[in-house]
Order: structure tokens, then C-alpha cells, then sequence
């Protein structure tokens, strides 16, 4: 044989070998997720009704402090809200998973050789199910506020995608966090929610005023909130620094993680219980 | 493939922290004060096609750790193992099961662990269910299954990739008559098709049954390694002057 054709039997061989090992671990993945949902938010129909609780009962709430105690309502404060709570969800849900994803896995840890590198990934996964049925909550918003959908929506999925990386990010920073420190727990979710508050969560950042509406920005949930506010409530294209902040905060969150939960990863058989 | 485990110099380490709590090498790097001590070291032999092993040794003396380095769940910390074929291990009662989920949604997931497709762990279900005997109780939690029921399960479920090696850690010991026959039956199988079989536990006469080798641990190391029979009057002996 050739050496240009041994050349390339050896590349058709290592493209296929990449085939397959995707494949594995998209199944892997989907294993992961599907038993996570199931251990996490149990069976049946009343599934979507968990799913559905958290972000209801928040937007409930909020609504009364803006409306009644701040009395800051703004524009449409049903809708503004939810585009603040419903991405926040899952970064929230994503980080709650996260910190205990390794040690509810301890079974098959401890029994299995498996790539562990993908048990933050379904974390985020598992609660995007939740982040999705959550949607519903748009919908009803527009219609209680007569917000009419527009063509910015198709903007939509853009930003669901950069809230979905910014949350896999978040997912191997808690993962870690919640094995070396797991102590830390409670102050890290409180930290995640002083984080919704220290961005424009219950007010648009169009109402806040001076300096402080600059300082806010560099919060990358800031960015998230604004970007659904403007595709949603605004009916307009998302501008570039709301979906660019918090993408550059994953990347920086992933450069960190992700190269310390590679190397990690191989010892958690020795430390989960 | 021909089946083969291998070993030279293998050493597991583990890491604790000022209290005792197994920590991380890099996290051991980070807080300082602590200890370290050697699951197993110096770690060296090689095991054929059709060889069944016992793992002899009183409790602590590294059996599970070296287990666990084969079925390569836990790294080697110093020089190094390889495994030739597929793997299927038994390592602890609870066999990898998640006991928040039913028997079913841990058949698909940990056959899709072991290296099966979504596809083939969905299909392998039906006789997964029919060979565990467990019935309805296939779509209830694990965790309302007693040791036997988890045992039955993880051992169908781990046989369902067809292994070249299986690794067992005294669960073939809390399993009922009828399991471990069946158990037996498979592991001769696997022996008899040039495949390998380690197993660790306290059980010798099932244990000379399956294995006509064996390896005894003392301190993480292993001290004897001839015919089972030889080794055991090894370990009697030692057990005997121990207690002595």
C-alpha cells in the first residue's frame, strides 16, 4: 500500500474512532440527564408542576414587591420579571444540581469507569427540562400584559444558548466547589442569589440610574436579564454586550474549571461517600 | 481479543485531611496538614486467558483498592494497570445502583455506562427483568430492594455486556442460593471462554470453586501469589499467628 493511502485509511480510521466516541458520549449524556430528572424531580404528571412552582411562586412574589412595596413597577412588571427569573432559574437550579451532582452519583462513582467530565453538563441539562416548561410563564405574561410577540423572537433561541453555556460554566465551578468545600454550600447558593439582586433582577436597567447602571453590567447575569428583556418585552434584537458579557464570563469560568475538573474528575471514586 | 490483566508496580494513594476526611490530591497540595497513606503499592502480576483469581487478606489489606485500580474507577497513583476485553464489575452490595431509581431506570442507565448503546440497554431490559426474577418490583426504587434483590440486579445488569473480565468483591457473598449459582454458572462461562475472573472475599470454599489462583494481600502488597490452595494455608496460618 501507499503512503498516501495508508495516510488516509489511518484518517478515515481516527474520523471514525471521533464518530463513535461522540456518539458514546451523547448516550452517556442522555443517560446521565434522563436518571437525574428522574431522581431529582420524580415521575409522572406532576413532573411539569414541580418544574413549574419555583418560577410561578417567584414571579408572584417579585411582582408585589415591585408593585406594592418599591413601587417600581416600570414597564409591564409581569413580563419584566419573568425575562429576569426565568433564565435565573437555571443558572440557580444548575448551581443547586451541580454542588451535589458528584456525591449523588456515589454509587456508580464508585463502581463505574465512565467519563465523569460530563456529569456537570447533564446537571444543566437536567434542569434546562425545568428552564424549558418554564416558558409557558412567558406566554402568559404577554398575554395578561398585551405584549404581542414579534420577529425579535426568533432571537430567542440565541440567547437561550448563551444562558445554557453560562450555566454549564457555573455547573463545573459548583461541581468542584461542592466536592473540595462542601461546607460551602449554603453560602455558595446565597452568594448565586445576591447575585440576581445585585443585578437588574427586579427593575430594568434602563430605571436604574448614574454610575450604578454601569457598575451593574459587569455582572454577567445583567446581561442575560436585559438580553430576554429586549427580545421579549422590547420587541428587539438583543444588543451585543448583553449576550458578549455573559459568554466571556463562561469562557473565563471554563478556562479556570474546566481544566481542574479534567484532572479532578479521576480521584472522585477516592473521595465520594 | 484475548482477555488479560496486567500490573507492575501499581500503587493507589489516598490523601486525608487534618480530620481524617479523604480528600484530593490537588486539594491536599492546597490545605497542607494532613497524612497520606497507600491503599496498595508495589502492585505486580499478570493474570491470562481463562485464569480465575482470588484475593486473599484480611480486611484492609487492599483488596477492594486493587479491585477498583482493575475495573480502572480508581487511577493509578504509581506505575500502572491494563486490562485486555471488556469489563464487568461487582464492587460494593449496592453494585453502582442509584436507589432513588427503579430497577429499570438503572438497568438503561448502567448499561449505558458499561458501554452499551441507549438502544441496546433499552433492549436488553426485558431480559435483565426476566433473569433478576424480580417482576413488578423491576419498576419499583432500588432503595425498597433488599441486599439480595440489589445484588441480582447489578449482577444481570453488569453480564448484559458480555464481559471478558469480571471483577466481583464479595457480593457474590450476601446473594441468596439461587443467585449464586447462577453467579457461578456465569463466571465458569466466562472462564471456560478464555475470559478472567478476580474475586476478592471471605468465602474460600465458593471461592476455590471459581478460582484456581490466588494472590494475598498484606499492607497493600501482595505477599504470596501460587495456586489457591497453597495461598491459603498462607493466609490460615497467618490469620492463626496474628491471632496467637
Amino acid at each position: 500500500m501507499s503512503t498516501d493511502a495508508t495516510t488516509s485509511a489511518h484518517s478515515t480510521l481516527r474520523s471514525r474512532g471521533r464518530r463513535v466516541e461522540a456518539a458514546r458520549g451523547v448516550d452517556v449524556l442522555f443517560a446521565l440527564t434522563e436518571s437525574d430528572l428522574r431522581a431529582r424531580y420524580g415521575r409522572g404528571p406532576w413532573q411539569l408542576v414541580k418544574w413549574l412552582v419555583d418560577p410561578f411562586a417567584l414571579v408572584g412574589i417579585y411582582l408585589l414587591l415591585v408593585i406594592f412595596i418599591l413601587r417600581r413597577p416600570g414597564e409591564a412588571p409581569g413580563v419584566s420579571l419573568a425575562c429576569a427569573v426565568i433564565p435565573f432559574q437555571l443558572v440557580m437550579m444548575t448551581v443547586v444540581n451541580s454542588l451535589g451532582a458528584v456525591q449523588l452519583r456515589s454509587s456508580i462513582i464508585r463502581n463505574m469507569a465512565f467519563d465523569r467530565v460530563l456529569i456537570p453538563v447533564s446537571s444543566a441539562l437536567t434542569e434546562t427540562v425545568a428552564f424549558g416548561a418554564s416558558f409557558v410563564l412567558f406566554a402568559m405574561m404577554m398575554a395578561v400584559y398585551g405584549v404581542r410577540p414579534t420577529l425579535s423572537l426568533f432571537w430567542l433561541p440565541l440567547a437561550i444558548v448563551v444562558t445554557l453555556v453560562f450555566s454549564i460554566a457555573c455547573a463545573y465551578v459548583a461541581s468542584l466547589i461542592g466536592l473540595w468545600f462542601s461546607d460551602l454550600r449554603p453560602f455558595v447558593l446565597s452568594f448565586v442569589r445576591a447575585m440576581f439582586f445585585l443585578a437588574p433582577g427586579l427593575v430594568a436597567i434602563r430605571d436604574i440610574g448614574g454610575r450604578a447602571a454601569e457598575l451593574v453590567k459587569l455582572n454577567p447575569l445583567t446581561g442575560l436579564f436585559e438580553s430576554y428583556r429586549s427580545i421579549v418585552l422590547r420587541g428587539e434584537a438583543p444588543r451585543a454586550w448583553q449576550l458578549a458579557f455573559p459568554l466571556a464570563w463562561a469562557v473565563v469560568l471554563l478556562v479556570v474549571a474546566l481544566p481542574l475538573y479534567v484532572r479532578e474528575q479521576v480521584q472522585f471514586a477516592k473521595v465520594v461517600e | 481479543m484475548k482477555a488479560g490483566v496486567a500490573a507492575n508496580g501499581l500503587g493507589v494513594q489516598f490523601f486525608f485531611d487534618r480530620q481524617n476526611r479523604v480528600v484530593t490530591p490537588a486539594l491536599a497540595r492546597l490545605r497542607r496538614r494532613g497524612s497520606d497513606l497507600w491503599g496498595i503499592r508495589d502492585v505486580t502480576f499478570s493474570i491470562g486467558p481463562g485464569e480465575g483469581v482470588a484475593l486473599l487478606g484480611a480486611n484492609g489489606t487492599g483488596k477492594s483498592t486493587l479491585l477498583r485500580a482493575v475495573a480502572g474507577v480508581l487511577p493509578a497513583d504509581a506505575g500502572g494497570v491494563e486490562t485486555r476485553g471488556r469489563v464487568a464489575a461487582l464492587l460494593s452490595i449496592d453494585a453502582g445502583l442509584m436507589p432513588t431509581l427503579t430497577g429499570r431506570e438503572n438497568g438503561r442507565l448502567l448499561g449505558v455506562l458499561a458501554g452499551l448503546s441507549r438502544r441496546q440497554a433499552r433492549r436488553s431490559l426485558a431480559g435483565i427483568q426476566e433473569r433478576t426474577a424480580l417482576g413488578d418490583e423491576f419498576d419499583h426504587p432500588v432503595s425498597s430492594y433488599s441486599q439480595g434483590m440489589r445484588a441480582r440486579l447489578g449482577f444481570a445488569v453488569a453480564d448484559q455486556i458480555v464481559p471478558d473480565v469480571l471483577l466481583l468483591d464479595e457480593v457474590h457473598e450476601a446473594i441468596d442460593h439461587d443467585s449464586r449459582a447462577l453467579v457461578e454458572e456465569r463466571a465458569r462461562a466466562i472462564l471456560r471462554g478464555g475470559g478472567i475472573l478476580i474475586a476478592a472475599g471471605h468465602d474460600h470454599t465458593l471461592l476455590e470453586r471459581l478460582c484456581n489462583r490466588a494472590l494475598l494481600l498484606r499492607g497493600g502488597r501482595i505477599v504470596e501469589d501460587d495456586d489457591f490452595g497453597a495461598v491459603r494455608r498462607a493466609y490460615v496460618g497467618d490469620s492463626a499467628r496474628t491471632e496467637g
